[in-house]
């Protein structure tokens, strides 16, 4: 039943998918593929758009042909990355209501509550799931954003026992494992490893998992060439150059070029936000002391 | 009984009955005596016959090879014995005696002795220096087939038709042949005893046992190299196993099998195994202790006649009917996997150890694979998974078996493996995390199964696979006898192919990228996608290989170990003494495992393959490195670089004159030619110089190899053609010196100078010449005067019709003047690399020198330092503040219910450390604990170091699209877990504050730059303040840090000080000497305080302050050091001790004990109030209490604190 199993025929733009080689889902071939599994390939294609920032032409296609569940979702991710996030969250939860056993839906209406900060009715939708292994890694990464690494293994584990083989629970796993820590960074980093050097898998998302996996086990050189390598291949990638500051910074190099890069690429980025938030915070924080006697 | 899978077949020769074979001791050659009076001599290895030997008549049924000597000999039905040389490949000697047909020879392992059995019932022992039989040992009444030495003690076995096996004591033989010693009494009894002595009452040798049980005549018999064994063959088709005491023999056991005569045996040198031929056309393996068949080898047609074995290696041969088979019983390459800096393997024991490289140390045995496939069968390979820690390891037994089995944690003996998961299948690799591949060739299917052993998929490799490997992440290879395909698991689909063939072995390079295929006699190096690199043939079979780091290949093959580069450029690195297999190269280092299984590790030199190499990358540097570190020289480098068309290159490293001149000339280099030219002196390299200018255009080179050659003509027309009228003119005048006409004529012809040719003319009598030149150039006096002194008038001479004159060419451009325009020396881009290495390195040493002076002296100051500082730690203790210790949890405001709090609050709650709390974030409490611990009150300085700490807080890991990336804390503590003591890390660590930002403050006041000195050490106070260390020695050493940086910061600034007063008042030029002065207090390592001393010295004596000026003079001879300075000081303290006064009065008492006052820069002498910043250590006068500490700018002077913690013993 599931078109994603290891048999089926979306497996392989699945798993692009989902190891972050978005030009491969978007240049999929998909004429050949079973009329039922044209509109995943589909969606995942859109949502591959979305995510190399094309949501406004996806955004363009779907508005005109918005009469199936799974497109409105789109439509709705579509809307969220582009800013819309009122339109995007009344969309996503009238389809929630409505479709909420549509796999398509769940998962897409639930990253865009989780997106404006939802994760109570982003969780509720995504319980309803059945067998859906994206939403299983949803949920775990829920968990994980509200700090509840105990619910994200339990999710993990329960997945893994009828799903042990998919790439998404071996991933979900992963981003438990570098909350966890311990012997577990090293799993983690053996999972990304494995995916960022085989030639099918390799993307800058799993370069990243890798050298965020040494950065953790203290092996800054690796994570370095990493880092490096890989940013020679995708000078634009934003959570390559956000992980780089961090890595320049542990080893004491400076980073301020990157945090142009950065800024230039993604002035959005949780870093910079983060930076700037603190920076204000410290003066406000420094002004409360003062020398006795001002010199 | 099964039949051998793993008999494996080394060497077959095709050739008559083979009825006696040796093998050599060390070399890899084997004598082969055939029916057909041919002696052969063969190197199994290369599989050539390397000499025949003919001189016997009829068949030759015994040789053998002398242990040591370069000598072999023979016995055939000729009844003659032979010895020869297979040096000098000449017979030496015939040993006439016997009366029959020889049956066998040998030579004693140690005494100049030869045995020989014949037909005519004896056995004779001859002494082969003297030529002389000296002994015969008659008792067999039938043909004795056999006869051997025993290889320890003083026996003899000997084998007959007869149906008995004796055995012989030669001990007395021994006695008499052996240096003259005195004879014991005993001995002499002995020897006299007729009991013992046979019916001619001959005790050298006697019968001691004969062995009866055989119910035909007995073919072999031979002893075990170390038991008291014997084993005969007969023609009663029966292996009998004898054992015997001092006293007596008796039989133990009988193998049978055999269904034919059974025509030699003997046992495995090793292993607890008998080894037998038969006419049934098989070899059969018996196991010793149980006397059971373990194998049978049959050939078709071949009845065989004779087996041996080597003394030393693992091998046997055995004699047919139509040549002869070399081969072993068993594959003798350990299974083993490497990963990393780890090597797993099986040893002989069937044990699985490891061997770590880093540390080169061997593991203590880790699981014993002991019921695994069959006894006698070895594993064949072994897949290691580093993620599960598992092993998979096949084995040939039962038709090819696999099992995965977990390694225990640590290495604690031999244990047998539980949980293991096994089944059938001739290959099996991992090929994930978690799937590993088995190939079952019967069925031709490859499953995928999961580490519980289901398979999870089944693939359908090509047709004809015979193997399988590791074909990068998520792919598999698979084997076919004449292709490799590559084969993505996930998407079921054939990524590419390249026909190679016989493909036996892979080798994927550290990086992934490339991969070796091995086959018997190639190597052919593909890509990750099979694109053929290159491919190399070697006739010597290929055993191993590994990959370099730097993407070299080495293999080894039997008796060499190689290089390949990519491009397939290979060589010779070492020869092997035995067959290694490799499993790494290191630096110099080549592990490998040996026939044992044991590691060992080979020394190669690499200088020759890297530089080849970086030749290749065009790394010249690297190149250049190599030349000068290493004796890089030898005609095979020279002539590889000429070939690849790199002369200039060549020319770099080579001496001999000769070889520079050839390749200077290929490269076009002419000045080195010319020197070499020179230094050669001879006409042939002159002439090539000239030859090769000259295609240069280089004109000068051109004429100086004339000159040498003294090639006259050759250089008139060089000056012609350069347009050098006067040298030109040189010529002819050197013509006519050596009254060379013909080069005369030619000069003038040359330069146009008509008189001087009819000169020449009228010299040698040619007048119509002269007479015709003088008148076709217009000259009719000349013309009339040759004509008088011929008595001639112009009417009696007919002449042709005169046209205009010669006109001789002239150059328009006067080239001899100029050089010809040549191409700018081509300096290659190695030349250049070289010539800016030059340049370079002398800068280098010229630095060197400089600051040599100032980095010895830092190092003789460091003991004195450390002194000092010792002292000085005991700064702090007077004046602590008692603050409570237990306010030092600030309290965390913990995250809301729901969702759980981040790590970052964990850590804030783990620890009392101000660091720790600013990497969580967590500013406000941070600033509140340095507050209590340090009083700071001005954060403003620290703001970069709170940032920078933050940011290295937390790592950005991308997860489901659409939603940013999960955030996670990185920790200093990677193996904790519990939540209670996880800890963050924090960038700029001590070590690096030591090693790094301390000495950059050093070079800062070495190159006098104060202000980014005073910058820099600041930055270190501010590191380390916000910073956490690992135990409380680093405590200590973070203190000494903080005392150094604040002397120097407060030295920095005195003099920073100094510089801005203005010194054309009186006032002003007081305070500039005493801060000059004051420069000299604080606790400067000890060559930065021979600067302030000196700066301050030269102050003094420049405004006539004699007497402080000596003080400090003493004060610099006192510390000692660079001798130029200490000139300098001896000098003003010369000149200061004739007026030892001071022109000005200036606060400072040399002799007194003060601190300086780090706010005013003013003297606190001892006893007077001060008050002391509890961070930085600095002093101060009173006043200044309660505002910002100067050094540190960020505490408060006198604050009350508790100190700063850097370190929580138990976290």
């Amino acid at each position: 039943m599931d078109p994603f199993s290891a048999e089926g025929e979306l497996l392989n733009i699945h798993n692009a998918f989902h190891s972050g080689q978005y030009p491969e889902v978007i240049d999929f071939e998909t004429a050949a593929l079973s009329p039922e599994n044209q509109l995943p390939a589909r969606v995942l294609k859109l949502r591959a758009q979305i995510a190399t920032g094309q949501a406004a032409e996806v955004l363009a296609t779907v508005s005109s042909e918005e009469d199936t569940p799974d497109l409105a979702a789109v439509k709705a991710l579509a809307q969220q990355v582009l800013g819309k996030t009122d339109a995007a969250l009344q969309l996503a939860q009238d389809l929630a209501e409505n479709y909420p056993d549509n796999a398509t839906v769940e998962v897409l209406a639930a990253t865009v509550l989780q997106a404006q900060d939802l994760s109570e009715e982003a969780l509720a939708l995504l319980a309803k799931h059945q067998g859906n292994l994206e939403a299983v890694s949803l949920i775990v990464q829920i968990h994980l954003q509200q700090n509840r690494a105990d619910l994200a293994l339990k999710e993990v584990q329960a997945a893994k026992r009828w799903a042990q083989d998919s790439l998404l629970v071996n991933l979900a796993e992963s981003w438990v494992g570098l909350r966890v820590g311990g012997e577990k960074y090293q799993s983690a980093f053996y999972v990304y490893e494995e995916l960022a050097s085989a030639p099918s898998t390799s993307a800058p998302l799993s370069i990243v998992g890798q050298a965020v996996a040494e950065l953790h086990l203290g092996r800054l050189p690796e994570a370095e060439a990493a880092l490096n390598s890989a940013l020679e291949k995708y000078p634009e990638d934003a959570e390559l150059i956000a992980n780089s500051i961090v890595l320049n910074v542990l080893s004491g190099k400076p980073s301020t070029d990157l945090e142009a890069r950065l800024s230039q690429v993604q002035p959005s980025h949780a870093l910079l936000a983060d930076i700037q938030e603190k920076s204000d915070f410290f003066d406000a924080a420094a002004s409360k002391y003062a020398p006795k006697v001002s010199s | 009984m099964q039949s051998s899978p793993n008999m494996l077949t080394k060497f077959e020769s095709k050739s008559s009955r083979a009825k006696g074979i040796a093998f050599h001791p060390t070399r890899p050659w084997i004598l082969v005596s055939l029916h057909s009076s041919t002696i052969q001599l063969w190197d199994y290895r290369m599989g050539t016959l390397i000499d025949r030997f003919e001189e016997h008549d009829g068949p030759v049924r015994g040789v053998d090879f002398h242990p040591t000597q370069p000598l072999f000999v023979s016995g055939g039905d000729d009844y003659k014995i032979k010895v020869w040389n297979y040096q000098t490949r000449r017979c030496l000697f015939t040993l006439n005696g016997h009366l029959d047909y020889v049956r066998t020879v040998f030579f004693h392992p140690e005494l100049p002795w030869i045995l020989s059995a014949s037909d005519d019932q004896t056995i004779r022992i001859w002494n082969w220096q003297n030529r002389s039989l000296i002994c015969t040992m008659t008792g067999h009444n039938h043909y004795v087939m056999c006869a051997q030495f025993h290889p320890t003690e003083d026996l003899i076995a000997s084998a007959s038709l007869d149906q008995s096996v004796r055995i012989w004591d030669i001990s007395g033989l021994r006695k008499k042949h052996s240096a003259p010693t005195s004879i014991s009494f005993e001995d002499q009894m002995a020897r006299a005893n007729p009991n013992q002595a046979d019916m001619f009452g001959n005790t050298d040798a006697i019968v001691k046992f004969v062995l009866e049980g055989h119910d035909r005549g007995v073919n072999w018999v031979s002893f075990h190299p170390t038991l008291p064994l014997i084993v005969s063959a007969g023609d009663d088709r029966l292996i009998k196993l004898w054992r015997m005491s001092d006293t007596k023999a008796w039989e133990v056991d009988t193998c049978r099998g055999h269904f034919q005569n059974a025509s030699a045996c003997l046992f495995h040198p090793h292993q607890d195994l008998i080894l037998s031929v038969g006419e049934d056309k098989t070899i059969r393996v018996w196991d010793l202790n149980k006397r059971t068949s373990v194998q049978s080898f049959k050939r078709d047609s071949d009845r065989f006649w004779v087996i041996a074995a080597h003394p030393k290696i693992n091998l046997f041969a055995a004699g047919h009917d139509t040549g002869v088979m070399v081969f072993k019983l068993e594959r003798e390459r350990p299974a083993s996997a490497v990963y990393q800096n780890q090597l797993f393997y099986i040893t002989k024991e069937k044990h699985v150890k490891s061997y770590d490289f880093a540390k080169n140390v061997e593991s203590p045995p880790m699981l014993s694979l002991r019921k695994l496939g069959s006894p006698w069968i070895p594993p064949r390979t072994v897949s290691y998974n580093p993620a599960e820690r598992a092993i998979l390891v096949t084995s040939p037994a039962d038709s090819g078996t696999y099992e995965l089995i977990h390694l225990p944690r640590d290495a604690t003996g031999a244990v047998e493996p539980t949980d293991v998961k096994r089944g059938q299948a001739t290959s099996a690799v991992f090929v994930a995390r978690n799937r590993f591949a088995v190939f079952n060739p019967s069925s031709q299917q490859v499953d995928i199964k999961d580490l519980s052993n289901s398979t999870t998929k089944t693939i359908t490799p090509p047709a004809g696979t015979t193997d399988i490997y590791f074909g990068g992440t998520g792919c598999l290879l698979f084997i076919t006898p004449t292709t490799v395909v590559l084969f993505d698991i996930q998407q079921k689909k054939q990524l590419a192919e390249v026909t190679v063939s016989g493909v036996k072995y892979v080798v994927w390079s550290n990086d992934g990228l490339y991969c070796a295929l091995l086959s018997k006699h190639n190597v052919t190096i593909v890509t990750k996608t099979l694109e053929q690199v290159s491919t190399l043939h070697e006739t010597i079979r290929i055993k191993s290989a590994t990959w370099d780091d730097a993407g070299v290949l080495i293999y080894s093959t039997l008796n060499h170990i190689k290089y390949s580069l990519l491009n397939g450029d290979n060589g010779i690195i070492r020869t092997l003494d035995q067959t290694v297999y490799l499993v790494r190269v290191k630096g110099r280092n080549v592990y490998c495992l040996d026939r044992n299984a044991q590691p060992r590790i080979l020394e190669i030199d690499p200088t020759e393959y890297r530089f080849k190499l970086s030749l290749v990358k065009r790394n010249y540097d690297e190149m250049l490195q190599i030349i000068k570190n290493s004796s890089l020289v030898g005609q095979s480098i020279i002539s590889y670089l000429q070939k690849k068309g790199y002369p200039e290159i060549a020319l770099q490293f080579v001496q001999d004159p000769q070889t520079r001149f050839d390749l200077a000339l290929e490269c076009g280099n002419l000045e080195v030619a010319i020197e070499m030219a020179r230094e050669l002196d001879r006409p042939n390299f002159w002439s090539r110089l000239g030859a090769e200018a000259l295609a240069h255009g280089n004109h000068q080179v051109v004429e100086m190899t004339y000159q040498k050659q003294r090639n006259f003509d050759k250089l008139s027309f060089l000056y012609l053609a350069t347009g050098d009228q006067e040298k030109l003119s040189r010529m002819a005048k050197i013509a006519e010196h050596r009254g060379d006409f013909t080069s005369r004529f030619q000069n003038a012809i040359y330069r146009g100078d008509v008189e001087d040719r009819i000169q020449m003319f009228k010299e040698v009598d040619l007048y119509p010449l002269a007479y015709l030149t003088a008148k076709s150039h217009g000259l009719t006096e000349e013309a009339e005067s040759i004509l008088e002194s011929c008595g001639l008038t112009e009417d009696q001479i007919g002449l042709p019709s005169l046209e205009t004159p010669l006109q001789t060419p002239r150059p328009i451009v006067p080239t001899f003047k100029s050089k010809w325009p040549v191409k700018a020396a081509g300096h290659s881009s190695f030349e250049k690399a070289l010539l800016g290495e030059v340049g370079a390195d002398e800068e280098a040493t010229g630095d060197a020198l400089e600051f040599g002076e100032d980095e010895t002296e830092a190092v003789l100051a460091k003991d004195t330092l450390d002194d000092e500082e010792e002292d000085a730690s005991g700064w702090d203790m007077g004046d602590d503040v008692n603050v409570e210790e237990d306010v030092e949890f600030v309290n965390v405001e913990s995250a809301e219910a729901g969702a759980g709090s981040s790590e970052a609050d964990l850590w804030a709650r783990n620890s009392p450390l101000a660091a720790d709390h600013v990497a969580a974030g967590s500013f406000d409490t941070a600033m509140q604990l340095l507050n209590r611990q340090v009083g700071a009150v001005q954060f403003a300085p620290l703001k970069d170091r709170f940032l920078e700490v933050y940011k290295a807080s937390k790592t950005y890991l991308p997860a489901s699209t659409g939603l940013p990336p999960l955030v996670n804390y990185v920790r200093r503590t990677t193996e904790e877990t519990d939540s209670r003591k996880v800890l963050p890390i924090i960038p700029r660590d001590l070590e690096t504050i030591a090693s790094v930002d301390l000495q950059e403050g050093y070079a800062a006041m070495r190159a006098n730059k104060l202000e980014e000195g005073v910058k820099i050490f600041k930055r270190v106070l501010h590191t380390l303040l916000v910073n956490s260390v690992s135990s409380e020695e680093e405590v200590e050493q973070a203190k000494k840090i903080i005392s150094t940086a604040r002397e120097y910061i407060l030295a920095m600034s005195i003099e920073l000080e100094r510089r801005s007063v203005p010194t054309d008042t009186e006032e002003g030029l007081k305070r500039s000497l005493e801060l000059s002065a004051y420069f000299t207090i604080p606790k400067l390592e000890v060559a930065h305080r021979q600067l302030a001393l000196m700066a301050a010295m030269k102050l003094s004596f420049a405004n006539k302050n004699f007497n402080s000026a000596l003080g400090f003079a003493n004060r610099m001879l006192a510390n000692g050091g660079s001798a130029k300075l200490l000139d300098q000081a001896r000098r003003i303290k010369a000149q200061c001790e004739r007026n030892p006064s001071d022109a000005i009065d200036v606060e400072f008492d040399q002799f007194a004990e003060f601190d300086i006052c780090a706010a005013s820069f003013t003297p606190i002498f001892s006893g007077s109030p001060c008050v002391t910043d509890l961070f930085s250590g600095a002093k101060y006068h009173e006043q200044y209490k309660g505002s910002v500490c100067r050094i540190s700018e960020v505490t408060e002077i006198g604050a009350p604190a508790s100190g700063l913690r850097l370190f929580v013993p138990g976290l």
